[in-house]
C-alpha cells in the first residue's frame, strides 16, 4: 500500500515510497521525483552492453561511487535488500536465466551512485540444501547468536540481492524489474527475469537509507527523537565509514580458491533506541561511548563528526587504550573498541550498512564484507568487549542497539554470480 | 535554598475517576497529575543527602525467571542521574527529566531466589513492551540504578501512550561477574519473565497522592531516606523514623536492623501482608566480614557499623584481609575484600574499578588489581588475593572510576569524586 503523501515531506515520502516497495510504489516515486514518468520510467544514466568493462569482483563499489568532501567513498543514499527463495533446485536453464537478468540491470544503470551497483549473495543455507555442503573454499559458516543478549533469526532463505542509488525510484524500478513485475528498466527492455527461477520474499525484504540530513527526516517514526541531528547521516547522530577505518576492497577479497574475487558479507539487523540515546545521555557521554572518552574530553568530533575527516581519530595508543580507559575512565568507545580487531594496522571490515525504518520503526541494517565470515566474528567480538573491566551500559554502544537477525553470504565473483555450485572447479554436479 | 521544579501538569486532581479519553494525546485534558508537583534541594551537600520525600510505588507481584526472581516496581516518572566516567568532566553525569508526564518510572529487583542474593550487576538486560500484542515504543535496555529507598535496582522512565494494559517481557542474559560461595557455576543461562500493569487514574492518584514530604528541617540533610518496606507494597504507614544518618554521620536509627537486616542467609521469608518478601540490597554489616578490619589509623576503635567505616566520597569502605587459605583466596593466600556500600542504607556500589598499593616501611610491596566479585555470603565486593600482607603495612585503595551506576535523588551528589582511601593492616591473623 502506497504511504499517504500529505503528512510527509518529499524526502520523507520517497523513503516511505521505497520501504513500501511494488508498482504502485514506483509510480508514485516517479510522480515525486519528477524524473520521468510511469511508462517510460527513470531517467536514470545508462548502463552498458559491454559486461567485461565492468569490474570482475561483485563488490567492487568504491572505485564506481562518488565521494564526500573529505575524500570517503559515499555510500548511496537507497538500499534494498531483496530476499529469494529458488522454486527448485538450480539447473543451468535457471543459471542462464539469472544471469541474463542481472546483465539487464548493467545494461540498464550506470555503475555508479546516479544508476544502480548491486550484488547477490549466497547463504550456507543455499548450498546445503542444493549442493550437499558449503563450500570448503571459504569461510562461510551457518549464521549463530554472536553474544549472550540476542536471540537473531537467521537468514536461512537462499539469497539476497543489494541494490543501492542515490535515486530511489532506480531501487525501485530495478527490483520490480528483476522479480518481473515490470517490462523496461531505465527504458531498457527485461527481457529476462528471476520471477521463473526465485519467489521474491515480501516479509524478507528490507530497505533503508544513509546520508546527511535523511535520518533527521525520519522523526514522523515513533521512536525518532527529534532531537536527531539535522546533519547526522546515520540515526545515532554520527558519520561513520572514514576512508581510514574502513577495509578496502582488496583487503576483502577471497584470494584463493573457485571463488577468488569474491567475498563474504554479514547482514544483521537491529532495533535502534534513540530515545535514550540522545534524550537521557548527552553528547559528551555519546562521543564517549561512540569513539572514545578521549574524543570526548579533546572534543575531537564536533557535533555529528565535521572534524574527522578521513579517520575516526583513533591512533594505535587509543586503541591500545581501551582496557585502560574502561578501568580508569569507566567507558569505552565502540570504534575505539572495534579497532582493536585491526590486524597489521588494517581494518577487516568495509562496511555498508543503512539506517532503516522498516516495520515503522527505527534501525540499521549492518551489512559489512570481509575476506572470512571468522573475521567479522572478531570484530563483533572484539566490539562486545568481554574482555573489558567496563559496566555494559557505558561499554560503546551496546546499551542502544537490540540484534533481531543475522545472516551470511558468500558473494561469489560475477562470473560465478549465477547460482554457484559449491565447488566450482569440480565438474558441474547433476542437475535435479 | 528550595526550587520548584518538575511539575508536569498543574491542572490538579480530580477524584471522580473518570476515564481520560484513550485517544486524546492532549495531557492537559487529563484528569489526574501524571507527575506530582516536587520541592527539590537546590544546593545539595557533595555527600549522601535526605531528599524532601518519599516516593510511592505499586509493587507488582514478584515473577520468576528461571533461577532469579524479579519483582517490579512501578513510579511516576522523575528525574535520575546518568553517569559515564564521573571522577572529571561534569559532563560525564547527566541529570535525565522525563520528557513527558505520561508513563511511569519502571524499576525491578532482581535477585537469586535460592540465596536470595539481590543482583547488583547489569550484563545487558532487555525491556519490551507491548500492549494487545503490540510492540509499544523501541526495546530498551534499563540503567542500573541505585535509590535510597529501593537500593539497587533497574530502572527507567518509559513513556506510554495511553492508558490500559501494559506487558512487558524482561530479557536477563546469563550473569558475567565471577561468581563465588553457593553463586558459582550457577545463573548462567539468560532467562526471560513477562509481567502486565496496568496504567490508569487509579495508578496515578496511587503513585502521586501518595508521594510523602519530610519534615522541612531535613531535606538536603546529610543523611538517607530508610529503604522502604518492600512487604507492604504502597501502605507504608510508620514514616516517624525513616530518616537516617546526622551532621556526624554516625547514622544511629535510621535503618531499623532487625527489620531490614537483609544478610543473604536469612531474607527468604514471606511476608506479613501476604505479599513475596522482596529483598533489599543491602549487604551484612561490619561483624559479618571475616578477618582483620583494617582502620584509617592504628589508634582507631574498630568499627562497629557501616556509618562509622572511613569513606571516600561519601562511600564507606569494609576493608578487610582475611586468615592464609581463605576460601576467596588463591591457594594459601590472603584476601583483600574490599566493599563499598552507601554509608546508610549497605547498597552495594558496583562498577567501580580500584588500585590497591600496600607499603611497607615506605617500600610498595605489592599492586593488586581489585577484581568485582558477586559471593552468596559477602555479596558483591572487590577483593584480590594477596600473598604477603604484615602488622602496620599501609593499604591504599584508589579508586579508578566511581560506581558506573545510575542514581536517584538523594545519591546523585555523592561517589563521584572519590580520594584514595588510606588504611592500615592493626594486626593479621
Ligand atoms: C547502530 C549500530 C552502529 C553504529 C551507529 C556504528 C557507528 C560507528 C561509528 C560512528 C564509527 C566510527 C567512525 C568510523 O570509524 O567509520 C564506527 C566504527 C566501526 N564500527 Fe560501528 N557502528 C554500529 C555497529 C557496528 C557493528 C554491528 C559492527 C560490527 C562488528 C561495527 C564495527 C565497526 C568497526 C570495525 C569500526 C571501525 C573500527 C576501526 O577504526 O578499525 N559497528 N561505527
Amino acid at each position: 500500500m502506497a504511504p499517504d503523501r500529505s503528512s510527509l515531506s518529499r524526502r520523507e515520502y520517497v523513503r516511505a515510497l521505497v520501504a513500501a516497495g511494488g508498482a504502485s510504489a514506483l509510480s508514485a516515486c516517479l510522480d515525486a521525483v519528477g524524473g520521468g514518468d510511469e511508462r517510460s520510467g527513470v531517467d536514470a544514466p545508462p548502463g552498458t552492453d559491454d559486461p567485461d568493462s565492468l569490474p570482475g569482483r561483485q563488490h567492487a563499489w568504491n572505485g564506481a561511487l562518488s565521494s564526500d568532501d573529505d575524500g570517503n567513498v559515499q555510500l548511496p543514499a537507497h538500499h534494498v535488500l531483496l530476499a529469494l527463495s529458488l522454486h527448485e533446485g538450480p539447473d543451468e536453464d535457471a543459471r542462464e536465466t539469472t544471469e541474463a537478468a542481472l546483465r539487464t540491470l548493467e545494461r540498464a544503470y550506470e555503475w555508479s551512485n546516479d544508476g544502480l551497483v548491486f550484488t547477490i549473495g549466497y547463504t550456507p543455507a543455499y548450498f546445503r540444501r542444493y549442493h550437499g555442503s558449503i563450500p570448503d573454499s571459504v569461510d562461510l559458516p551457518e549464521p549463530v547468536a554472536l553474544t549472550d543478549r540476542e536471540n537473531p533469526t537467521f537468514d536461512e532463505f537462499d539469497a539476497v540481492v543489494h541494490l543501492a542509488s542515490d535515486r530511489p525510484e532506480v531501487v525501485l524500478e530495478a527490483e520490480e524489474g528483476l522479480v518481473g513485475d515490470r517490462e523496461t528498466v531505465n527504458g531498457v527492455d527485461v527481457e529476462t527475469d528471476l520471477g521463473s527461477v526465485f519467489d521474491r520474499l515480501d516479509d524478507r525484504r528490507r530497505t533503508g537509507f544513509v546520508g546527511e540530513g535523511l535520518p533527521a527526516d525520519r522523526t514522523d517514526l515513533s521512536g525518532v527523537p527529534d532531537s536527531v541531528p539535522e546533519e547526522a547521516p546515520f540515526f545515532m547522530g554520527f558519520r561513520s565509514g572514514f576512508r581510514e577505518s574502513q577495509a578496502t576492497e582488496d583487503r576483502v577479497t577471497i584470494e584463493d580458491g573457485p571463488f577468488a574475487g569474491g567475498t563474504t558479507q554479514h547482514v544483521s539487523s537491529m532495533d535502534l533506541q534513540l530515545e535514550v540515546w540522545f534524550e537521557q545521555d548527552n553528547h559528551y557521554q555519546r562521543v564517549s561511548k561512540m569513539f572514545s572518552p578521549e574524543h570526548a574530553e579533546g572534543d575531537l568530533v564536533g557535533s555529528v563528526g565535521e572534524r574527522l575527516e578521513t579517520t575516526n581519530g583513533l591512533s594505535d595508543e587509543r586503541i591500545e587504550a581501551t582496557a585502560a580507559d574502561a578501568r580508569e575512565r569507566g567507558v569505552v568507545g565502540h570504534a575505539q573498541k572495534a579497532a582493536r580487531a585491526r590486524e597489521d594496522g588494517e581494518p577487516l571490515l568495509l562496511r555498508r550498512d543503512f539506517n532503516t525504518g522498516d516495520g515503522d520503526r527505527p534501525g540499521l541494517h549492518f551489512l559489512s564484507i570481509q575476506r572470512e565470515i571468522g573475521e567479522f566474528v572478531r570484530v563483533r567480538e572484539a566490539m562486545t568487549g568481554a574482555d573489558l573491566d567496563v559496566p555494559s551500559a557505558n561499554n560503546g554502544i551496546l546499551h542502544y542497539i537490540f540484534v533481531n537477525r543475522r545472516g551470511n553470504y558468500l558473494i561469489p565473483p560475477r562470473s560465478l554470480r549465477s547460482l554457484p555450485p559449491a565447488d566450482p572447479d569440480s565438474e558441474r554436479e547433476p542437475i535435479d | 535554598m528550595l526550587a520548584l521544579a518538575g511539575c508536569q501538569r498543574t491542572d490538579g486532581e480530580s477524584g471522580d475517576g473518570s476515564e481520560p479519553d484513550p485517544e486524546d494525546g492532549d495531557d492537559s485534558d487529563d484528569d489526574v497529575m501524571a507527575v506530582p508537583e516536587v520541592v527539590e534541594v537546590e544546593d545539595p551537600p557533595d555527600a549522601v543527602y535526605v531528599p524532601t520525600h518519599r516516593e510511592a510505588m505499586r509493587m507488582l507481584e514478584p515473577i520468576a525467571a528461571g533461577d532469579l526472581r524479579l519483582a517490579p516496581m512501578l513510579s511516576y516518572p522523575h528525574p535520575f542521574w546518568v553517569i559515564a566516567g564521573g571522577g572529571g568532566s561534569d559532563d560525564e553525569v547527566q541529570r535525565v527529566d522525563p520528557d513527558d508526564g505520561r508513563g511511569v518510572h519502571m524499576m525491578f529487583t532482581l535477585w537469586d531466589d535460592e540465596s536470595g542474593v539481590v543482583l547488583p550487576i547489569d550484563d545487558g538486560t532487555q525491556l519490551r513492551i507491548s500492549r494487545d500484542g503490540e510492540q509499544v515504543g523501541q526495546p530498551r535496555s534499563p540503567w542500573p540504578m541505585i535509590s535510597q529507598e529501593m537500593g539497587f535496582h533497574f530502572g527507567d522512565n518509559v513513556s506510554l501512550p495511553e492508558d490500559g494494559t501494559y506487558s512487558v517481557e524482561v530479557t536477563i542474559p546469563p550473569v558475567s561477574t565471577r561468581k563465588t560461595g553457593d553463586l558459582a557455576g550457577r545463573l548462567e543461562e539468560g532467562v526471560t519473565a513477562t509481567f502486565e500493569f496496568v496504567y490508569d487514574d487509579e495508578f496515578r492518584h496511587e503513585v502521586v497522592g501518595g508521594v510523602e514530604y519530610l519534615d522541612e528541617e531535613d531535606w538536603g540533610r546529610r543523611g538517607a531516606l530508610a529503604p522502604m518496606d518492600h512487604g507492604g507494597g504502597m501502605e507504608d504507614g510508620d514514616h516517624g523514623d525513616d530518616m537516617g544518618g546526622d551532621e556526624h554521620g554516625d547514622g544511629h536509627g535510621h535503618v531499623d536492623d532487625g527489620h531490614h537486616d537483609d544478610h543473604a542467609d536469612d531474607s527468604h521469608h514471606d511476608d506479613h501482608e501476604g505479599h513475596h518478601h522482596v529483598p533489599y540490597s543491602a549487604l551484612p554489616d561490619v561483624e559479618a566480614y571475616p578477618g582483620t578490619l583494617l582502620l584509617e589509623s592504628r589508634a582507631d576503635d574498630r568499627p562497629e557499623e557501616t556509618a562509622d567505616l572511613p569513606r571516600s566520597g561519601d562511600a564507606a569502605f569494609l576493608s578487610t584481609v582475611t586468615e592464609p587459605g581463605f576460601r576467596l583466596a588463591d591457594g594459601d593466600e590472603r584476601y583483600l575484600l574490599v566493599s563499598p556500600r552507601t554509608p546508610y542504607n549497605r547498597v552495594p556500589l558496583a562498577d567501580m574499578s580500584m588500585t590497591v598499593t600496600i607499603e611497607r616501611d615506605g617500600e610498595v610491596v605489592a599492586e593488586p588489581t581489585l577484581e568485582q566479585i558477586l559471593d552468596s555470603e559477602y555479596g558483591l565486593h572487590y577483593g584480590a588475593s594477596i600473598a604477603d600482607v604484615r602488622a602496620d603495612d599501609t593499604v591504599t585503595i584508589t579508586i579508578e572510576s566511581p560506581p558506573q551506576v545510575a542514581r536517584h535523588r538523594g545519591y546523585e551528589t555523592a561517589f563521584l569524586e572519590m580520594e584514595p582511601v588510606e588504611l592500615t593492616v592493626p594486626e593479621v591473623q
